[in-house]
């Protein structure tokens, strides 16, 4: 379906449509575009395979009993950036080891200038997502419970049932609901029934980081129905080193790649040809591949003409508390999955800004054995165990709140000349910096929630065993903002270039400020809204089938 | 079956010595077969293991990392200096009595900063690892709290929604 040449010592791949990249957002965007649109379709991954499900209850069982990677080779050596989070370059991207946790983000976090004064809206509403956003998740399939409509507003049900209460979390929701806080079960992209081929969640509790059954949501089953059905071709281990802008024009000619499995250690050179390019790399590799495709015509990058491209690194905070309470609590009981709430999305009109989300999980922190007894004597025997039992009477919850950061233009993603890959090429850098305003308000946020703690804590007659803030942002984001104004974004609201007309940008980088609660699901209905704008450009796919059985 | 009986590659004496130590430091309140299961499990996961193997570097770091070197050559040191301790005062560790046994083990772990039970692997004493290794177990779990909750096992969704039933109610 490809065509395959050789120029010179480069092999050429030509396609209609190019995806760099293959993690959740590549998977469900090209699930899409082959659903829908006769186009050639090929993807690049500069990882692996990743290890097939069959491996992965043994891979699982080691993980358990030594910690060790589930994942094979998911990186490249000399392939990492500084202030990266995670490392997973292979099929399927990070989201191999996610934790398939998918809220929405809520309605004001598309409008928080226009609402309260800070940061910038978005170039797209919730409500013109909340259709993507319902098709993002029927494509990975999310077990999900409607919230109170007024919080939680979506336009059609979730496309499984929820995954039900632990024991743990029934007495832990009517502690909440004492505290005045209505909350209910985590959406998850976790099968509550058998779904898209895959199995029911049986509760191994390592959904984080690997699932032993399938029943959490990975991207390598949709890439493996999308190999299967022959509409697209993924190629791993190939390295896209920079895009290439045509003479003469602002089109993008071509992705120039290096095969990393041939031609020794300088790999094999491979030129892609397409008529339309998506980068779909994630937060860190998106903007990274643009800066690095500098050339003496676009010295700043690709797509970089009002500089943008690297900035407004986004994400969000966390502030945590263990609590115990008198409750008889159960370890292990489903350990990974939470209450949530979205009660405090909407500031009091007359309250400083504090945004966040709220979970609350099972906990085992200060109720684990121990070695020495409050003397210090060594247990040894009957006498752990007892002392065990002693302080298992009780339960603790964990809490936790992601509170919205309003990001700097320079939360940044820079070139690192000093770091270097094998091939040459500078890696990336990241610094986050909380916007002036979102600087200021930050103590007061933190003071705030962990207030709303002591309140929960009061309400079950229980008390903190210790609080925190995690420094770093999470679920981190940005770098190819999406806007209006070619000035101050790098792409339109459907992703394309303001600088390429067949380059587009997809899901995270181009997110605009990081909400508080788990970004992932916003990330693929931004990109399935994107995706369609791709699909424009070429011929619909008469009864739109989908290539691989999934329901 | 005891350690001694397996035939373990720790070889005689030290699967004795292990039976010895396990039954030292394990709660009797598992019976001898229990001991002697979660000594077993000890020795399989030590057999199981991988020097060098690749760590899980999960969500939130960038730096890839190596498991740590055998442990086995130090814990079997270990035991070997407390077969020792045991026979300056007459009698090998095996054959003490278990009060005496555990003497020997707290003066051993006595200087053992904080008091959490390690990740087994990185144990600084086999009396540790061997603690941890068997605490760290849904059996374990399960005894504490007189509860079948099988902790990290494949368990039907639908069940999380109840109580867990208490270990005695088993085969009901």
């Amino acid at each position: 379906m490809t065509l395959v040449r050789r120029q010179g010592r480069a092999e050429v791949i030509e396609s209609d449509i190019c995806i760099i990249g293959s993690g959740i957002t590549a998977a469900v965007v090209a699930e899409k575009l082959a659903e829908e649109r006769e186009a050639r379709i090929v993807v690049v991954e500069a990882g692996d395979d990743t290890v097939p499900l069959s491996d992965r209850a043994a891979h699982r069982a080691r993980f358990v009993a030594y910690g060790e990677s589930p994942w094979g080779r998911d990186h490249i050596d000399g392939m990492t950036a500084d202030g990266i989070q995670s490392r997973s370059m292979q099929v399927g991207g990070l989201a191999m080891h996610w934790g398939g946790v998918t809220p929405r983000f809520s309605p004001e976090d598309f409008r928080v200038q226009s609402l309260f004064g800070l940061g910038h809206d978005w170039p797209v509403t919730y409500e013109e997502l909340d259709p993507y956003y319902h098709e993002a998740e029927r494509r990975i399939g999310v077990a999900g419970e409607q919230g109170p409509p007024e919080l939680d507003p979506r336009s059609n049900p979730f496309p499984m049932p929820p995954l039900p209460l632990t024991y743990n979390l029934d007495l832990l929701k009517r502690w909440t609901d004492s505290a005045g806080i209505a909350m209910w079960s985590q959406p998850s992209a976790k099968n509550s029934v058998a779904y898209g081929g895959r199995a029911v969640c049986c509760r191994n509790d390592t959904c984080a980081p690997v699932c032993p059954v399938g029943a959490k949501y990975s991207p390598d089953f949709t890439w493996n129905a999308l190999r299967a059905s022959r509409r697209v071709e993924l190629l791993p281990r190939t390295l896209v080193r920079r895009l290439v802008v045509e003479d003469g024009s602002n089109r993008i000619a071509r992705a120039e790649a290096v095969r990393r499995d041939r031609g020794g250690a300088n790999g094999s050179p491979v030129h892609f040809r397409a008529r339309t390019f998506v980068v779909a790399a994630g937060y860190a590799w998106s903007p990274h591949l643009l800066l690095v495709s500098r050339s003496e015509r676009f010295p700043q990058g690709i797509a970089n003409r009002s500089g943008m491209v690297g900035k407004y690194m986004t994400g969000h905070r966390n502030v945590f508390a263990f609590v115990k309470l008198p409750l008889r609590l159960y370890p292990g009981m489903n350990e990974q999955h939470s209450l949530v709430t979205k009660q405090f999305m909407r500031p009091a009109k007359l309250d400083r800004y504090v945004r966040h989300d709220l979970r609350v999980w099972e906990s085992s922190v200060g109720r684990r054995p121990r070695l020495k007894g409050d003397d210090g004597a060594v247990l040894l025997g009957d006498e752990l165990l007892a002392d065990w039992r002693r302080r298992s009477t009780q339960g603790t919850a964990r809490v936790r709140a992601y509170y919205d950061v309003i990001p700097d233009r320079e939360s940044a993603l820079t070139l690192n000349d000093s770091a270097t890959n094998a091939y040459g090429d500078p890696q990336p850098r990241l610094t986050f910096r909380d916007s002036p305003e979102s600087a200021a308000l930050r103590a007061h946020t933190e003071d705030s929630i962990k207030a709303l703690f002591q309140r929960m804590a009061r309400a079950g007659n229980g008390e903190i065993l210790r609080s925190g803030v995690d420094d770093f942002q999470d679920h981190p984001a940005g770098g190819c903002r999406m806007g209006d104004d070619p000035a101050a974004s790098v792409v339109d609201s459907h992703g394309r270039a303001h600088d390429h007309e067949n380059l587009f940008v997809v899901g995270a980088p181009t997110s605009v400020s990081g909400g508080c609660a788990n970004a992932t699901l916003t990330f693929l209905a931004v990109a399935l809204r994107q995706a369609t704008e791709i699909g424009r450009e070429f011929r619909g796919r008469s009864g739109g089938s989908r290539p691989g059985n999934r329901e | 079956m005891s350690a001694a009986a397996a035939g373990n590659p720790w070889g005689q004496p030290n699967a004795t010595l292990l039976d010895a130590l396990g039954d030292a430091v394990l709660p009797a309140a598992l019976g001898a077969d229990g001991v002697a299961r979660a000594i077993a499990e000890f020795q399989r996961w030590m057999d199981g293991y991988q020097p060098g193997a690749e760590a899980n570097h999960g969500y939130g770091t960038g730096r890839i990392e190596q498991l740590p070197a055998d442990p086995r050559p130090r814990w079997r040191s270990q035991l070997t200096a407390l077969d020792s301790d045991a026979r300056r005062n007459g009698a090998s560790f095996s054959a003490l009595p278990r009060e005496r046994r555990q003497a020997l083990v707290r003066a051993a772990l006595q200087n053992e900063s904080g008091d959490a039970l390690p990740n087994p692997l990185l144990a600084r004493h086999v009396a540790l690892a061997l603690l941890a290794h068997f605490y760290d177990s849904p059996a374990a779990t399960d005894l504490c709290y007189d509860a079948q909750i099988g902790r990290q096992q494949c368990r039907p969704l639908s069940a999380q929604r109840q109580q867990p039933v208490a270990l005695g109610r088993k085969g009901r």
